[in-house]
């Protein structure tokens, strides 16, 4: 997939390139980016810590328990019935993505697929969660706040309400439609 | 303002825990840290990538020809790039969203947008190939349509909010 995306976007790049004569500029383009990119990779550095820190905070004191002991009744209604065990490991995937954790969430998340499959068949329990896990559930998008610092933006932090919005509406979205499916097989 | 009520609200909980709130913040800024350094050879790919696309004009034809149908809905066609490599890869949108408030300034109302639709969706593609193929499950049933119209939801939530 990435090959692919990779692959396509600078293949294309210089084959444009070449047609239109711009064949330098091209590879120019290609070096100041490869150049920006180490830059803002840096610079997002320190960001990316002091967020990683304050988090780190929160988890310490418990924040992601108590997220999956509030998660846990909400979950059991929306994916249905299933084991205990199952559910500790949604709810654990979810608080900690909740918390912009996703190190921290992708074991639990694994372990949690691996039960709620039933054979090479996703169960209509896996398709809820795994709609609601791609639907954002990030309550502060730390990597976005940090890139807008980085580039100078004087409010850096204007997209936590907006986005808060849009999230719990493509995560709504995405639960509504999964129980509409659910229902029509 | 927000920040520093979530800096308030970290620092309240460690004190009411009673936690070590120095050896926490450094734990997890190793971490952040380690996020920085991970995705360095994936922004410089990626980055490149889109520059190299830019410089050879492919972006602005496609931009300038598809801009006509996205004002209608008011989305700025600079933003495409964005909502198409989001699901696809968490640094190739970051890379998009570089270019984006580039192109328009950090204050924009299109950094905005770009900004909040990234914030608002995820990798979906990655997402579910990393957790199904670990469970060995081939039948995908509804997910990524659902997921993929979970992420538009998001997209059309920024335009909406924002």
């Amino acid at each position: 997939m990435l090959q692919a995306v990779f692959g396509g976007m600078l293949g294309a790049a210089v084959l444009f390139g070449l047609i239109t004569g711009q064949g330098e500029k091209v590879f120019q383009g290609f070096l100041q980016g490869a150049g920006d990119g180490v830059q803002t990779a840096f610079s997002l550095c320190a960001s990316l810590s002091v967020f990683g820190g304050l988090m780190g905070i929160l988890q310490g004191c418990g924040a992601e328990k108590g997220l999956m002991r509030m998660l846990k009744k909400p979950l059991n209604r929306l994916l249905g019935k299933m084991p205990e065990e199952a559910l500790g490991y949604v709810a654990m995937n979810l608080s900690a993505n909740m918390l912009g954790l996703g190190n921290a969430a992708t074991p639990a998340g694994i372990k949690a697929a691996k039960i709620l499959a039933e054979g090479e068949r996703a169960s209509n329990a896996l398709c809820m969660f795994l709609v609601i896990n791609t639907s954002s559930v990030q309550l502060l998008p730390a990597t976005v706040i940090s890139m807008r610092a980085v580039m100078g933006a004087a409010n850096p932090e204007a997209v936590i309400l907006p986005g808060l919005l849009s999230t719990a509406f493509s995560t709504a979205v995405g639960i509504l439609l999964c129980k509409w499916m659910e229902k029509r097989r | 303002m927000i920040l520093c009520v979530f800096v308030l609200l970290c620092l309240g909980m460690g004190a009411w825990k009673k936690a070590p709130v120095y050896d926490l913040f450094t734990g997890g800024a190793r971490d952040g840290l380690q996020t920085a350094v991970q995705i360095l050879p994936s922004l410089i790919a990626m980055l490149g990538a889109i520059r190299a696309l830019e410089a050879s004009g492919l972006t602005g034809a496609l931009c300038d020809f598809l801009a006509p149908y996205t004002e209608k809905i008011g989305l700025p066609s600079g933003l495409l790039p964005l909502m198409f490599l989001r699901p696809v890869s968490g640094s190739a949108a970051l890379a998009a969203l570089e270019e984006v408030m580039t192109a328009y300034g950090p204050d924009s109302r299109e950094a905005l947008l770009g900004g909040v639709m990234m914030g608002s969706s995820e990798t979906v593609f990655y997402t579910v190939a990393v957790y199904l193929s670990a469970a060995g499950v081939k039948q995908t049933r509804y997910i990524l349509p659902c997921a993929l119209a979970a992420c538009a939801a998001g997209y059309a939530g920024a335009l909406l909010f924002c």
